[in-house]
């Protein structure tokens, strides 16, 4: 594979990324822009952004590398990921705007006034954010070294480098730009090759996986069959994305960089829609690879299977372009799911270790680096396993911790600072040791396997058996001014209520 | 660390929130989100589990043949992503027609109130 077009390409978007960012520095002065972006963002362009943020390595390259391997169950992570975004709109996200918190540490802290939940939130941050990150600069070596032979830390090195510029330069209102702009380079970059991929395969008669050599058509299509326990996976995976999403630090905080509710409801159907079309193109390519590179499923070697089919299937320059624009398209995803967790990251180590040692600039910036550097190390020093399933884990944390303390915390006056930290220390241990289980290669066989390895339907119950018990057996603590807060997360968005005014700047 | 949630209010902004929350505006809101959020929230569960449900118990079902390789599986698992957006879509509608206007009446009991 000539690899200069795919250089020329990822050079383009990390220096378009950098650029983007460096014209942010002169808007951005005070923190409140660095955090939310002084609220001032459309819904069209806040939307593109949530896109390009919440579209990660995983939703790129992972996706359509489970459809290839595994067929029609693996829909569920589309799915999942875009259901996600409907039970937050649902459930969560007008109440926690209302509360004027800005991240779930604030959240918790201002619920339940009790200091000890808010470190623990803020760890549980940190231990979500890095482990979506690390999948991101494991994509990124793969990509690297499928499209020019580079070893493989050499595309995490890269990520990490650009989005620590852009992300120290800039904070939050560079970075909405430069979001934006990659959701439409990363459809661009799916949605052209696929058209002339499809072209091609009609012309080629539109074969079949039976008759191109592959395994078996029936099976991979029928859900719930080729894995083991299959309906168990299934029915976790759900839980996971269902109620994880609402859990992912770089995702809540883009709730407040609408104007007002109203904007953020449109916003979140413009997502809905952004999201719902993207993850029809992963399919596609995972459906064409069965086809086309079946043996990649047999090599471990799924998440290549998006930049490698042009080359396969078209060749020649047309083929090494269409190759460049995805690995353009792949850094892309990289590169902007991989700035939002860093600035959430960053955000929360910030304002919990170093704002009283540091200007709350200074402070942000040195966090910034912190929270990349480790899961760098962290990528380089794991095995690979399909970024996908990565990040399913991410997830599984998520839902097992900060959704028992979201849901309960706005809708249940009962819950108790015992009740929330035992439920986030139970629920994030419990999912946290099946993560690591999974990523050390040591989960047994059979049923206790598949539990270790996809934990969220048992361990979000969990989450919620410990944090309503707890509250329960401890009732005397429930918050001293919960009605008020009650009142406060219920109240009409724009009911000109006080609501504290809480903002970064006021701490 | 200091937060503004323990700090007191002025009386007259405090009292007129209390007056908010039993008045029947607003017990109202509260009875219209819930009435619309609970049965679309089951409903929608209910449709995402019938996916694995059929998968499960009526493979037969879900390999039927649609248009060549095209079986029925793939197809309710595509309309998932349609349903989710719809969903959403109603649930918009439903803010800004029901929910919105009866917000804004409570604001402006509340301006004159606190005599802003």
């Amino acid at each position: 594979m000539n690899s200069t077009y795919s250089v020329v390409a990822v050079a383009v978007v990390a220096l378009v990324t950098v650029v983007i960012g460096a014209f942010g520095l002169r808007i951005s002065r005070t923190t409140s822009d660095f955090y939310v972006a002084s609220r001032s963002v459309g819904p069209f362009w806040n939307a593109s952004a949530i896109g390009g943020e919440y579209l990660s390595a995983a939703s790129f390259l992972g996706f359509a590398g489970l459809i290839l391997a595994y067929g029609a169950d693996m829909l569920w992570y589309g799915v999942g990921w875009t259901a996600g975004y409907l039970i937050l709109l649902v459930l969560v996200a007008a109440p926690l705007r209302r509360s004027g918190a800005y991240t779930i540490p604030d959240f918790a802290e201002a619920r339940l006034e009790s200091v000890p939940t808010r470190y623990v939130s803020t760890l549980l941050i940190v231990v979500i954010g890095w482990l979506y990150l690390m999948p991101q600069f494991q994509g990124a070596g793969l990509t690297l070294r499928t499209a020019t032979g580079a070893p493989a830390w050499a595309g995490g090195a890269l990520v990490a480098s650009v989005v620590l510029v852009s992300v120290v330069a800039g904070g939050m209102r560079s970075i909405t730009f430069v979001q934006a702009f990659q959701y439409w380079l990363k459809l661009t970059a799916l949605l052209i090759p696929l058209v002339l991929l499809v072209r091609f395969w009609v012309g080629d008669g539109s074969p079949t996986p039976a008759e191109a050599g592959g395994t078996d058509w029936s099976e991979w299509l029928t859900p719930l069959s080729g894995r083991d326990h299959s309906l168990y996976r299934t029915y976790s995976l759900m839980a996971a994305t269902f109620l994880g999403t609402m859990g992912l630090p770089h995702v809540l905080v883009r709730f407040y960089t609408n104007p007002d509710g109203r904007a953020a409801r449109r916003t979140t159907l413009l997502v809905l829609g952004l999201l719902g079309i993207f993850y029809v193109l992963p399919t596609a390519y995972g459906v064409l690879g069965r086809i086309y590179a079946s043996d990649l499923a047999g090599s471990g070697r799924t998440d290549a299977v998006v930049l490698e089919l042009p080359a396969r299937v078209i060749g020649g320059t047309t083929g090494e372009l269409l190759g460049a624009l995805l690995t353009a398209g792949a850094f892309a995803a990289f590169l902007s799911t991989s700035s939002g967790l860093a600035v959430s990251v960053a955000g929360a180590l910030s304002q919990d270790l170093l704002s009283r040692r540091f200007s709350a600039v200074t402070a942000f910036r040195l966090a910034t680096a912190f929270a990349i550097l480790v899961p760098f190390v962290l990528a380089v020093s794991v095995d690979d396993i399909n970024v996908a399933t990565s990040v399913g884990l991410a997830f599984a944390v998520a839902a097992s911790t900060f959704c028992p303390l979201l849901v309960l915390g706005i809708w249940w006056r009962g819950l108790t600072p015992y009740g929330a930290v035992a439920g986030l220390l139970g629920g994030g241990l419990a999912s946290g040791g099946s993560v690591v289980a999974t990523l050390a290669d040591v989960a047994p066989s059979g049923l206790a396997g598949a539990m270790l390895n996809q934990p969220a339907l048992w361990s979000v119950p969990l989450g919620f058996a410990l944090m309503i018990g707890v509250s329960l057996a401890s009732r005397r603590h429930v918050a001293p001014n919960v009605n008020r807060m009650m009142v406060r997360l219920h109240t009409p968005e724009h009911l000109d209520v006080d609501r504290g005014g809480w903002t970064p700047e006021h701490r | 660390m200091s937060f503004p949630v323990t700090d007191e209010l002025p009386t007259t902004k405090h009292e007129a929130y209390v007056r908010v929350f039993d008045d029947p505006d607003f017990k109202e809101l509260r009875k219209r989100y819930s009435t619309f959020v609970v049965p679309m929230t089951i409903a929608f569960l209910v449709w995402y589990f019938l996916y694995v449900v059929c998968s499960n118990w009526a493979p037969d079902f879900m390999s039927t043949k649609v248009v060549g390789n095209i079986n029925i599986a793939l197809v309710f698992g595509l309309l998932q992503f349609v349903t989710t957006f719809v969903i959403a879509y109603l649930y918009a509608q439903f803010a800004r027609t029901k929910l919105d206007p009866l917000a804004t009446r409570l604001r402006e009991q509340f301006d004159e109130e606190v005599g802003k």
